[in-house]
């Protein structure tokens, strides 16, 4: 058999099998160029204004500090998800390698979930009248693609693994870098687990996922203005 | 300015107002869910299982990355990376995305279209194709029958045919084929000439395994061309293996924030501090003087004289970067050499003194001897494969024959094209009378080859695009045809207002047809729009520098067919050069394209099927560039050929061409240079000021590099700032706005500031300010008028990387065309007879009512367009636009 193309080893055959499905996110080599959002936005047709992630555009806080600091934010995939707890229709699953999604057919708006969420990471699609958020692409690595936004990544800052395998390489990575999730003190117990974050990016950025009028980015601009005329 | 403030929960409710009744539920793909109906416009997930990979080239910018594009149902869905590309190893950025963007657009053009009213009314009326190249034909057959073919003009935003056009413009006789070099890379591609020679215009540092990199003013992690190239590299090498990146810029460039250092750098000064690191590498010794002395044309003596006066103090005093940090950086970049290398790119070329700025920084890697070496300052093939230097052993590759020889040059005598030249005003006439002997056979008039700036065209024709309109208006020529394909000159050339003043002007352009996708500012001025078929809909040539060293070959091809009537430029030209006849069809006796591009890759050896299948060739065996310069020539290269004793040059002797060098008795390639070794002295900056009347003192003049201040920066005042444009991440240059995904994230252009310059000069976040420009003091175009040129207004925002004396905005946004969403407005705009806005292929369920950041919609709008307030302002002798040097005033609103 001639062996196959990197695009051709797509299908139910190559699909992985995980327990904690997850994602590392590498602020060290983020360089904020909002592949993974847009990708992400094309991929699963994502209505303007809603967002399933979001590249944070923070400025750093000391008065020596000139720079901007980058940070991809995400469903966290959370092993306590407060999301799937809070809604009353039952609508939020846990899938069977833990990843956490929305099932349109039962989800009846109450937004209990939107609340919930400690990340900002559920919107409302009004076109289908569903909460909407990342579900780690399962259409896609279902084939055995990685999420879309892995895939269009060009540094190497998202990776796609299993935290529950030891063995995973990305699992090996998360453990040497000692990463740890977004807003730890949450308690949710994520499953996207971060590289160089600290403290005042959780706070700068804790509007989370969706636009606020309390974002502080430099992109998206239309928001920090808000903070302008405050 | 008056904003809605949202309330979080409307925030969160997204895409609302379609009903999504009378809609069946599509099929589920993830297992346990089952899908709401999904509203007009959208398709759903993609079913990979089904779906078509192919793979083919990138359009989103310039860097031209190999991606697999997903074809489901006949449209292209979805970009991902293509792994066997050996320069973006499977990488791509969100500009990929943007292709199905642009292709799949609700107003993208799909219908040839006349106009009826007036010249820029916007009045139009659909044509068939036949009837459109018939007029265009019409028009231009006299030309050429008249012996006048260069009043054709053709000029280009964005051609990578790779010589396609030039088919075209030859086979009708015209030397006017422009382009937009100037405004984008001819300062930097300059001085890489002048020390490599013309095949190495472009650079290929071996990032991957470099330890130090002193970064100028580029910016590879948002808008560099190659930058995803070098960013995944960069990236790797700095968190992986230690690298350190230092940085200068005049802002927060998202490379200034990733870099391991960075220093905000008064513009215009990052050759004070490549002088300064000169200066402490020769104090320290930390020279190699092996290296220097065996490839550097300059004595070394004569540099240690000449930098003698450029201390880290005096540096300091002039880049405000500190004079420890200076020197600290010089000794850690030169101590780890040969694993290290500069970069640099607009940010330090794009000014009065930034050719020399880039020769001396160009010499920091002579100095401490990198060039050529593993994680140094390497050079890598770049055009073609036609066994140019670099590309020995490579099959050859080259555009299907017949192909139409170059035009005549224009001058007195035989062989020149004396009619064309006798046209030209006087004083013109004179002075290339007056050109050494080696430029007579490069001038072809003043557009493609305008006489006042030389080293624009004496590697080859870089053409000083932002002059073009200014030309046409002081009838340097004659124009009667004007073809503009995929330029954005009305929008966002420097003094945009002149481009589009020329462009409507009868008189002086009596016919423009533009070559489009979308209603661009360019498309609204012509008499015939011609629709474009997009990069996922036909076929292009690829080849490009590799950052990792060996050169590939790739294929852009079409994914899908083109929609609508568009039609690729290679189907366009061909039909018009069959209508306008006269000999011309002849090198278009092709109907099939894709058999024409097969016989362009005939000599690669793998097979035509297969070369499709992966996008991608490369000879994996081959080894890497590493010191081409070395490389002993072969017998066969050493046949016919002589030595100067003195010089060691080895010179072919029937063309009379350099092909090596004697070192220690051996025949080697050395650099491409006519002097074999690296040109840090030439005398072509003399030659060229002289030719032109530039004084010998001027920076420009200068044989080897010097400093000196950019002339409208000497004793600036207090309240004046240095206005710098930039690019974003998501946006390429004029032709993204429209992409919906990408405008979201950035629709606006704020002035970022200083927050102590906001402060001093009474401003708050948000407030609106007047920004005055001013033209520029040195020996360029309309120099030291007094009074603005142009200004604009728009808001401030305050940030603490910017410079203190910059005032820095971005210039992708505040079109006045291109529809809806770059217009960030909720209702179309462009021409109803030439799209299919609502037919199933464009329905899109964001565009135009969910563009949440319209002033419809108590948004902030789409930005503010500032490019009619930028001067046109070439450098001497190379005509590089110097985008960086304006001076301006600041005035709260």
């Amino acid at each position: 058999m001639p062996e196959l193309l990197p695009w051709e080893k797509v299908g139910s055959e190559f699909k992985k099998v995980r327990k904690r499905a997850g994602m590392l996110i590498d602020l060290r080599r983020c360089v904020g160029c909002h592949a993974c959002t847009v990708s992400c936005k094309t991929e699963n047709e994502v209505p303007l204004g809603g967002f399933r992630m979001r590249v944070r555009y923070l400025e750093r806080p000391g008065p020596e500090q000139s720079t901007i600091a980058f940070a991809p934010l995400i469903c966290m995939q959370c092993q306590d998800a407060p999301c799937l707890t809070a809604c009353p229709s039952k609508a939020i699953v846990r899938g069977e390698d833990g990843r956490v999604k929305v099932d349109e057919s039962k989800c009846d708006r109450e937004e209990e979930c939107i609340t919930a969420c400690p990340y900002g990471a559920i919107f409302i699609n009004e076109e289908k009248q569903v909460a909407e958020k990342c579900d780690l692409c399962e259409h896609r690595t279902d084939v055995g693609l990685d999420p879309a936004c892995v895939s269009s990544c060009p540094s190497e800052a998202l990776q796609f693994g299993d935290f529950d395998d030891p063995e995973d390489p990305v699992t090996k990575i998360a453990a040497d870098a000692g990463a740890l999730g977004w807003k730890e003190n949450e308690g949710t117990k994520p499953s996207v687990l971060y590289i160089g974050h600290e403290p005042w990016m959780e706070e700068k950025a804790n509007s989370g996922v969706q636009l606020s009028e309390a974002d502080m980015d430099v992109t998206y601009e239309q928001n920090n203005l808000e903070v302008g005329k405050r | 300015m008056e904003r809605k403030t949202l309330t979080r929960r409307d925030l969160f409710r997204v895409g609302g107002g379609i009903a999504a009744s009378g809609m069946l539920p599509l099929p589920s793909f993830a297992e346990g869910i089952s899908a709401k109906p999904l509203a007009p416009g959208r398709l759903g997930r993609i079913d990979y299982s089904k779906a078509k990979a192919v793979p083919t080239i990138c359009f989103g910018c310039t860097t031209h990355c190999g991606v697999v594009g997903w074809v489901e149902n006949g449209r292209v869905r979805r970009i991902d990376g293509n792994p066997l590309d050996p320069n973006s190893k499977g990488n791509i950025c969100s500009k990929a995305q943007g292709m199905i963007s642009y292709t799949y657009y609700p107003e993208r053009l799909l219908y040839p279209l006349r106009r009826v009213g007036k010249r820029g009314e916007g009045k139009w009326k659909r044509v068939p194709w036949d009837e459109a190249l018939g007029e265009i034909a019409e028009k231009m057959r006299p030309l050429r029958e008249a012996g006048t073919p260069e009043e054709f003009v053709f000029h280009y935003g964005r051609d990578k045919t790779k010589g396609y056009t030039k088919r075209f413009t030859n086979a009708f006789g015209t030397p006017n084929r422009l382009n937009r070099r100037s405004i984008c890379s001819s300062n930097r591609r300059a001085p890489l000439m002048s020390f490599y020679g013309r095949e190495f215009e472009w650079e290929s540092q071996d990032f991957e395994n470099t330890q130090y990199i002193v970064n100028f003013g580029g910016n590879p992690m948002e808008a560099y061309q190659g930058g995803l190239y070098m960013m995944h590299r960069i990236q790797h090498a700095r968190v992986d293996k230690g690298a350190r990146m230092v940085t200068f810029e005049v802002r927060p460039s998202a490379t200034a924030s990733v870099s391991d250092e960075y220093y905000p750098i008064m513009p215009g000064t990052d050759g004070a501090v490549a002088f300064a690191m000169i200066h402490v590498i020769l104090k320290e010794g930390l020279e190699n003087a092996e290296f220097w002395n065996r490839w550097a044309n300059y004595p070394l003596d004569d540099l240690r004289g000449d930098v003698a006066e450029y201390t880290p103090e005096w540096a300091e005093e002039k880049s405000g970067v500190p004079a420890d940090d200076i020197r600290r950086i010089a000794i850690e970049f030169a101590k780890a050499a040969p694993a290290c290398c500069t970069m640099s790119n607009r940010g330090s070329a794009k000014h009065y003194n930034g050719v020399q700025s880039d020769r001396a920084i160009r010499t920091l890697d002579v100095l401490v001897g990198n060039v050529g070496k593993p994680g140094g300052f390497c050079l890598s093939s770049l055009r073609g494969w036609a066994g140019r230097y670099g590309q020995e052993g490579l099959p050859k590759l080259s555009q299907p024959g017949p192909k139409a020889s170059d035009p005549m040059p224009w001058g007195l005598g035989e062989g020149f094209n004396e009619d064309a030249f006798r046209k030209l005003p006087e004083e013109v006439q004179e002075r290339v009378n007056a050109f050494p002997e080696f430029w007579r056979k490069k001038y072809f008039g003043e557009l493609a080859t305008p006489s006042e700036y030389p080293l624009a065209w004496h590697w080859y024709q870089m053409r000083v695009g932002q002059l073009v309109y200014p030309y046409i208006k002081e009838s340097r020529q004659k124009v009667s045809v004007y073809m503009s394909f995929t330029l954005g000159a009305s929008y966002g050339y420097p003094e945009a207002n002149l481009a589009r003043e020329v462009l409507a002007d009868e008189e002086l352009i009596p016919f423009h047809v533009a070559v489009d996708i979308s209603y661009s500012e360019q498309a609204a001025l012509a008499d015939i729009i011609l629709p474009e078929a997009t990069s996922l809909e036909r076929w292009d040539h690829h080849s490009t520098n590799n950052y990792g060293l060996v050169p590939y070959t790739g294929v852009r091809q079409p994914l899908v067919k083109p929609l609508g009537q568009s039609r690729s430029i290679q189907d366009i030209l061909r039909d018009l050069a069959r209508r306008i006849g006269g000999g011309m069809e002849e090198y278009f006796a092709f109907d099939d394209m894709e058999g024409f591009y097969r016989e362009w890759y005939q000599n690669l050896p793998i097979s035509w099927e297969d070369f499709k299948q992966r996008g991608i060739w490369m000879d994996e065996t081959r080894e890497k560039d590493y010191e081409l310069y070395e490389r002993p020539l072969t017998e066969a290269e050493l046949a016919d050929t002589s030595v100067d004793s003195e010089t060691g040059i080895i010179t072919q002797k029937e063309s009379g061409k350099a092909v090596g060098i004697v070192k220690d008795g051996k025949s080697i390639r050395g650099f491409d240079t006519p002097s074999r070794t690296i040109g840090v002295y030439d005398e072509i900056w003399p030659i060229a000021a002289k030719a032109v009347g530039l004084p010998l003192d001027d920076v420009n003049a200068s044989p080897v590099a010097v400093y000196d201040t950019v002339p409208e920066h000497r004793d600036l005042p207090e309240d004046r700032y240095i206005f710098t444009t930039f690019k974003w991440n998501v946006h390429t240059q004029g032709r993204s706005a429209h992409w919906k995904y990408h405008s979201e994230i950035v629709h606006t252009n704020p002035v970022f500031m200083h927050p102590d310059t906001g402060a001093k000069l009474g401003l708050k976040e948000g407030d609106t300010i007047k920004l005055t420009v001013f033209r520029p003091k040195g020996h360029t175009y309309r120099s030291g008028e007094e009074g603005a040129m142009g200004a604009f207004e728009n808001h401030v925002r305050f940030l603490k990387g910017v410079h203190p004396r910059v005032m820095a905005c971005s210039h992708h946004v505040g079109h006045f065309e291109q529809g809806s969403v770059a217009k960030a407005e909720n209702r179309k705009s462009a021409p109803e007879q030439g799209i299919d806005s609502e037919s199933k292929a464009f329905k899109d369920a964001d565009i135009p009512d969910k563009l949440w950041w319209s002033r419809e919609k108590n948004g902030i709008g789409g930005g503010v367009h500032i490019n009619d307030a930028l001067p046109i302002n070439p450098c001497p002798l190379t005509g590089g636009q110097n985008w960086y040097d304006n001076v301006c005033s600041i005035e709260k609103v």
